[in-house]
């Protein structure tokens, strides 16, 4: 009988009296609780979250340490050395005084890329120049997931100390978010240590469609170029060095072309992946105007000078996919479009271009898994 | 990844909530209306109590259930260089895209790898 006393549904003033008992009960606790109920909500998902993430960063570095293994000398202690540069960090250059921000970027960038190769040509001697281009990517994403697990666990460990709502709040909106781009990189991992070309490469892969049968010749850092007659126009397609995991630097590449010929080019054309907005279709391709180029900005920034300077036009062809889509291993729709986007260019060319016209084609994106 | 898995152990404990909703309510009918039933009623009420603990139990689950999906069904495309053989086949480590693999089957052409691509998993 004890649910019965507690819970009394007579019509006596006891039971009434016990029934006012609860409900005064129930409004103190969401009153004076309220907010400790949610912290505690909120706090539960954040905590989810981090270990969710702690889980894919470990698995990262357990991959990383995988692939690296094959390569290594016997007598490195390979999983302290990994451990430690998985906190390798960048410092963007200060750009309170904007003048000159992108030299210093590429300036940076370039360190960070060399102190990551000489990391890998380190601790991996015996890896070809593709094997330590791919273990350079898986590093690169495991770095990524680390980065990203350790933001969210501070985060996470802060609202708990200050208790602060605001802190959960912010952090359990922006989750969904967060935990789509560490699970891309996740999945990223295993498709760079088996060296299958990724949804970014539909690029290269347009290039190399292009560029098939013709010699190729080193012009910039990892960018090779392809002289190709297309109904009597000259067109230099220019990619990453295939097959391992390089995006090179195709700004410098399309000014150099550019400089040589005395900005005498007819047309830039540009094929990239770009990302999908909600409701859009995987492998949709769609045609601008641009540089269609998705670097942090030097490479970008390269393009739009020496087409500005010349008056070059830019066309950018784009193929559609979300950030996981662009760095797993690439989906049949976004292989089929590469087909679809040669031909365009072809037709585009014929359209736009008069015989004995110069023409850039610059695939751009990582050329893993595509060679040449 | 492991997001659907997560919904559905919400989806079970929502639906054992409202399980335990309704006994309750049944309960609380036997209670008011059908007092020989008094001993059924406190049996209802207990199983809806257990229903509800054991919600909480099964959504708190979704905490431990981190396991990554791995599997890839992914194929490389052979094509010839000189005529239209194609052939499809698992991919296989090193291969990679414009790579020579060897002689064509149909014309003893150089056959090269043509296409690397993910096609969905059939469940």
């Amino acid at each position: 009988m004890m649910i019965n006393q507690l819970f009394p549904s007579g019509n006596d003033i006891s039971s009434i009296l016990m029934n006012l008992i609860w409900l005064f009960l129930f409004f103190s606790i969401l009153l004076f609780f309220n907010q400790k109920i949610q912290i505690w909500v909120y706090q539960r998902n954040a905590e989810k979250a981090t270990m969710k993430l702690q889980f894919l960063a470990e698995k990262g570095k357990e991959e990383a340490l995988k692939s690296i293994k094959n390569f290594a000398p016997e007598n490195i202690d390979i999983k302290s050395q990994v451990t430690s540069f998985l906190d390798f960090f960048t410092i963007e250059p200060v750009d309170k005084d904007p003048f000159g921000v992108l030299n210093r970027l590429e300036h940076i960038l370039d360190n960070r890329r060399d102190r990551i190769k000489l990391f890998i040509s380190q601790i991996a001697p015996k890896a070809g120049k593709v094997e330590a281009a791919n273990v350079e990517d898986i590093m690169e994403a495991a770095i990524a997931l680390n980065f990203i697990f350790k933001i969210v666990r501070h985060y996470l460990l802060l609202g708990k100390k200050t208790k602060s709502l605001m802190i959960f709040i912010q952090l359990d909106m922006q989750l969904p978010l967060i935990m789509k781009i560490a699970e891309a990189y996740f999945k990223a991992l295993k498709t760079f240590s088996s060296g299958k070309p990724i949804g970014d490469g539909l690029g290269p892969l347009v290039a190399s469609r292009l560029m098939f049968g013709y010699p190729k010749q080193v012009i910039a850092e990892d960018i090779v170029c392809s002289e190709v007659n297309i109904e009597n126009r000259k067109v230099y397609v220019i990619k990453a060095e295939g097959p391992g995991g390089v995006v090179g630097k195709p700004g410098e590449a399309v000014k150099r072309l550019v400089e040589l010929h005395g900005g005498k080019i007819a047309r830039i054309f540009m094929i990239d992946a770009a990302s999908k907005l909600e409701g859009e279709t995987t492998g949709e391709v769609v045609e601008g105007v641009g540089a269609a180029i998705g670097d942090p900005g030097p490479e970008k920034y390269k393009i739009e000078e020496v087409a500005t300077k010349y008056k070059i036009p830019l066309d950018a062809i784009i193929c559609k996919m979300d950030i996981e889509e662009a760095l797993t291993t690439m989906k049949k729709e976004i292989a089929e479009a590469a087909d679809l986007i040669v031909n365009k260019i072809k037709k585009a060319i014929i359209e736009r271009t008069k015989e004995g016209d110069i023409v850039i084609v610059a695939g751009i994106g990582n050329t893993i898994g595509i060679g040449q | 990844m492991n997001s659907n898995k997560s919904n559905k152990f919400t989806l079970i404990s929502i639906l054992l909530v409202i399980i335990a909703f309704i006994l309750f309510l049944l309960s609380t009918f036997l209670d008011q209306y059908l007092f020989q039933y008094t001993m059924i009623s406190k049996v209802i009420t207990f199983t809806g109590l257990i229903l509800l603990i054991i919600s909480w139990a099964i959504y708190f689950m979704g905490l431990k259930q981190i396991k990554p999906q791995t599997t890839e069904n992914v194929i490389t495309v052979i094509a010839c260089k000189n005529c239209d053989y194609r052939e499809e086949r698992p991919f296989m480590e090193g291969d990679y895209v414009f790579k020579e693999i060897g002689k064509c089957k149909k014309c003893s052409g150089t056959s090269y790898i043509y296409a690397i691509y993910l096609v969905p998993v059939k469940k």
